[in-house]
Formats: C-alpha cells, structure tokens, sequence
C-alpha cells in the first residue's frame, strides 16, 4: 500500500474518522496500529526488526538518563548508537562493503571467499534510525528527556505519515504533540487535505510522467550527450516532484491529525548557492548532518582548512546515507567540494562580479547565480542517477562536453517525449511554477488562494484533483522510498 | 590577568582575523567578510575553548552579534561585569 493509490486513502480516511471519534487516551493505540500495519504492507516482516529497534533505543534512553556523569552517559549513548547503527549497516551496507573488498582482492590477486549475500533493505530503516540516533544524542545531552510512555514512543518512532521518508523529526518537536489532545478543526483538515493533493499532482503529473522518460536515456547503451543533458535537467525536476511530493503527502496527513510536521523543501532550485540549495533541499536530513556530524567535527577547529574537511566528511556521510553504493559516495563528495571550493572562492567571486558591473543588476546576478547553482546541482545528480561508476563517468563526459549543448542537439532530444505527452508535461509544469512564483511573492499560496474568490479557488482545486484522476500516471514507487 | 570582557574581543580577533579597531558593538554575523558561516564555526570553537562552556547547536544561531554572543557567554556563567 503506497501513498498513491486508492486503497493508503480510503485507509488513511478509516484512520482520521476513528482517531476523531474515540477518546484522547486511546489514540496512541490507534496511531501505532494504524503505523505497523501501514509498515507491514509494505516491508513485511521487517515490521519485526522495526520494533526491535524501537524497544532497543526506549530501553536505552531510559538507561543514558539513569547515568550519573557526562562521560556515562556519552558510553551508554554511543554503545547505543553502534547498535543502531550495526542493524542499518548489515541490511544496508553489507553488500557495498562486501564487494568493495571483493573488487579490492581480486585487483590485489588475494583470495577473499565471501560471496554476496542475498539481503533485502528494510523499507525506511535509514529514516528512523537517524530518528533514534538524534534522540538518543539529545538525551545525552540533557536537550531531550527519556519518553516513559512506550506507546508515544512508538508513535514517535514509526508515525505512518512520516515513516517512510520523513521528515526525519526530533523527539523534541514531535513527541509533545502525540500527548496533547488534538480536536477536530476545520483548518488542519482542509490544510491537510489540499497538500495531499498537491503531492499527488507533483507526483503523478509530474515525477511519474517523466520517470520512464528520464529512464529511457539512462538506461540505454549509447544515448546522446545531449539526451543526457536533457534528460539530467529533467531528472532534477523529477527528484524534486518526487520527494517534495511525499514530503506534502506526509505533511498533509499529519496535520489532518492535528500534527505539524517540519517542511523539508523550500523551492531548492531557486537557491543562489550550494549552501543555500541545502538550507531549502530536504531541511530535515541537512539539519540533522548539520547537528549531530557536522557541528561536532568542528568542535576545536580554528583553521578554514580544518573546517572544509568537516564539509566533506559530512556530505560524504550523507552521501552513503542515500545509497550504498560508490557512486553516492562521488555524488558526496562533489557537493563537499562544490561548498567547501565555493566558500574559498566566494570572495575572488564577488569581487569579479564587481570589475563586470554584474553587481550593479542584482536581478541578472541573482539568476546567473541561481542557473549556475541548478547546473552544478544538475551536473552531481549524474552520478546520483547511473547505475555504476563507469556509467556516471561516462554520463558525466557527455554532460560536461560543450556539443552536448548545442541548441539543435538540445530540440533533437525533446524527440524522447511523444507530442502529448510533451504537452501534458508542460502544462503541468507551468503549474507548478506558477504555484512556486506565487510562493515567492506570498508567505503560502495556500493563505493566498485562500483570500481569492471562492469560485477561483474552487476551480484550482478541481484542475487539481481531475488533472490527477484524468492525467496522473502511477505505478513508479517513491525515489527516496527506497533510502 | 586578562579580563573576560578583553578574552571576548581577543577571541574574535583570533578566530575571525580581525583587527583590534574592526571588533565593535556593532559586529554583526553575516555583515562582514570574515563573520560569515564558516568563521562562524571557528568563532565558536573559539569562544568554547576560551572560556571552557558548551556551545550547543541551537545556541549557534543566537550567537549572530558582538552583543548576542556577550549575553549567550554571560548565560552560560561568563561574568563581563562583576569580575
């Protein structure tokens, strides 16, 4: 049971009635079985392996505040996070690590007998273990305390609205919420209501129209270096649709329920540098890395230098945190060099914008600036698309060769789409950007359609709900479902 | 014996090289060359080292000012006045 598909929304209704309709002290009950079963139909028995982790991480959040000194506690908490952490990498990174030494000895002629080993990924597990591991780190240092009620616990752990790919919340923020009793309010569930449909126009109108397209050129043996090109950009606009669309989606049912979740998307392809694209591309884990990796590898630097290697390892971190596999690894380590040589750079930078006059059109500045960010965002997400390294060196040749971006190159391998799916696309598109536009210009677009006619934002929502029905393509599962 | 108050100024000289006449009341995160988020991290370093206090995460951001750092310290038990 996806999120797009008939039967997650007739669930998900059946779970909104009753969770209004018993009392307050019941509905943790509900929620948890509402949030394993939800699991269960779509990781099976990892449900298992889902509440071993939960019971683990309570137990030892009880035991890391029952420690009577900061170095007791650190222990407790770090024997804890080695234990999480052993359960993400052997469902995850056995097989990476695994081959890796393979190719590594047979490379050096050594004999290495340990063949590959048939292991599935627990659906989410990258997702709630950083949840754990950020609870577990806060008790320790006395920001969070350890949560008594194991059913809220639970709820924190495995809420099905944000279960699969977050946001990734804190204790802090989420946990307070499950206890208070929520009532049913007209604007949480037409709130709640209108971002799930947007997730479902991004994701069936946008994301999934262009997934087969976007495939159609990465999966073939010789595509062009300008289908490449095309198909990159392309592949940036569905990644965005894609996450940002479960993000609504995950968003949207919390609230229905009373519950806030963080936004994890602000507009990121409209940022003006390669920080700034991580303050507005999925917040929860960019925050997360910030505070729990980032901030304690600068603890005690005082050069720059020290401090670009602390960038690199983090987004190396998060790098292996979206797949295990090396060309994540490069897709890692292009952003720590894009931000750490950006930060290097960026006073040689400002001062040539100046010697140009670019500075004196702030307007032109700012969109050379934000091109050149979606480009370089374009150029890393090859290797986070190929399937293997020599692909996404070669991918990476083609997009960066100056053919691949002739004008009539570029019009050629639009041919990859038919005429109406091109046309659908584009409409849609414009949608999305018109929606963006009013966003720019107004806190939400929501409380700005909000203030329009009630015909007006009728029609909006009706052109979305029937686009959906009519236009919407499914069937391709969430890009981030699989980390 | 150096005063707390001439440890802050020396920190921010030290961590974000300053001169002694650019560190001001008016010293503000983001609105100098050398106070933008890197310098920030090293500031911060350096404020921890200085005078021996934990910085969390979410301090970070309060710490945006000459005057917002003196009060974050002065919370975290540094005494600017009565030293």
């Amino acid at each position: 049971m996806t999120f797009i598909s008939i039967e997650f929304l007739l669930f998900f209704a059946g779970i909104v009635f009753t969770y209004y309709l018993i009392p307050h002290k019941w509905r943790w009950i509900l929620l948890l079985a509402a949030s394993y079963s939800f699991y269960a139909t779509l990781s099976g028995y990892f449900v298992l392996l889902l509440v071993i982790s939960t019971v683990f991480t309570y137990f030892t959040g009880i035991v890391i505040e029952k420690q009577e000194t900061k170095q007791q506690k650190k222990r407790a908490m770090l024997v804890g996070i080695c234990v999480l952490l052993f359960f993400l990498g052997w469902f995850k990174y056995f097989n990476f690590v695994n081959d890796s030494i393979r190719a590594i000895s047979t490379y050096m002629n050594w004999n290495y007998a340990i063949p590959y080993q048939e292991i599935i990924l627990p659906l989410a597990i990258s997702f709630y273990t950083f949840q754990a591991v950020s609870y577990l780190v806060d008790i320790s240092r006395g920001k969070q305390k350890a949560e008594r009620h194991y059913g809220y616990f639970s709820i924190y752990f495995a809420f099905f609205p944000q279960l699969v790919a977050g946001p990734i919340e804190r204790a802090k923020k989420l946990l307070p919420q499950f206890k208070v009793e929520q009532t049913l309010n007209y604007d949480n569930i037409s709130y709640g209501m209108k971002r799930i449909a947007w997730g479902f126009f991004k994701k069936t109108l946008i994301a999934d129209r262009l997934a087969p397209i976007v495939a159609s050129v990465y999966d073939s043996p010789d595509p062009t270096g300008s289908q490449i090109v095309l198909a990159t950009i392309l592949f940036s606009v569905q990644l965005y649709a894609d996450f940002s669309a479960l993000s609504d989606i995950a968003i949207g049912c919390a609230r229905m329920h009373g519950i806030r979740l963080t936004e994890n998307f602000k507009q990121p392809h409209f940022a003006t540098s390669i920080g700034d694209f991580w303050n507005r591309w999925h917040i929860t884990l960019s925050t997360w890395l910030r505070d729990y990796i980032f901030m304690p590898l600068c603890k005690g630097k005082k050069k720059r230098s020290e401090i670009y290697v602390a960038i690199i390892i983090t987004f190396l971190i998060s790098g292996v945190w979206h797949g295990a596999a090396w060309t994540f690894v490069l897709w890692g380590l292009i952003h720590g060099f894009y931000r750490a040589f950006g930060d290097h750079t960026k006073h040689f930078r400002g001062k040539m914008a100046t010697f140009i006059h670019l500075d004196q059109s702030p307007s032109l500045h700012k969109w050379m600036k934000i091109t050149t960010t979606f480009l370089l965002v374009c150029f890393s997400r090859v290797f986070f698309r190929s399937d293997s390294v020599t692909a996404a060196f070669e991918h990476a040749q083609q997009f960066l060769s100056p053919s691949s971006w002739s004008p009539s190159g570029i019009i050629g391998a639009f041919e990859m789409f038919s005429l109406l799916d091109l046309m659908i696309f584009s409409f849609f598109f414009i949608v999305m950007q018109l929606f963006h536009y009013i966003e720019r210009n107004n806190t939400s677009t929501w409380n700005w359609l909000s203030q329009r006619p009630a015909v007006a934002r009728f029609a909006v929502y009706v052109l979305i709900v029937v686009s959906v029905l009519v236009f919407g393509a499914t069937g391709q599962g969430f890009v981030y479902g699989g980390f | 014996m150096m005063k707390n108050i001439e440890k802050y100024r020396s920190a921010f000289m030290d961590a974000l090289e300053l001169e002694e006449d650019q560190v001001s009341e008016e010293l503000a995160l983001g609105e100098t060359r050398e106070w933008d988020s890197l310098g920030h991290m090293i500031l911060i370093s350096t404020m921890e080292e200085v005078f021996e206090v934990s910085i969390d995460a979410e301090w970070m951001t309060e710490f945006d000012s000459y005057k917002a750092g003196k009060e974050l310290l002065n919370r975290l038990g540094v005494d600017f006045v009565n030293e």
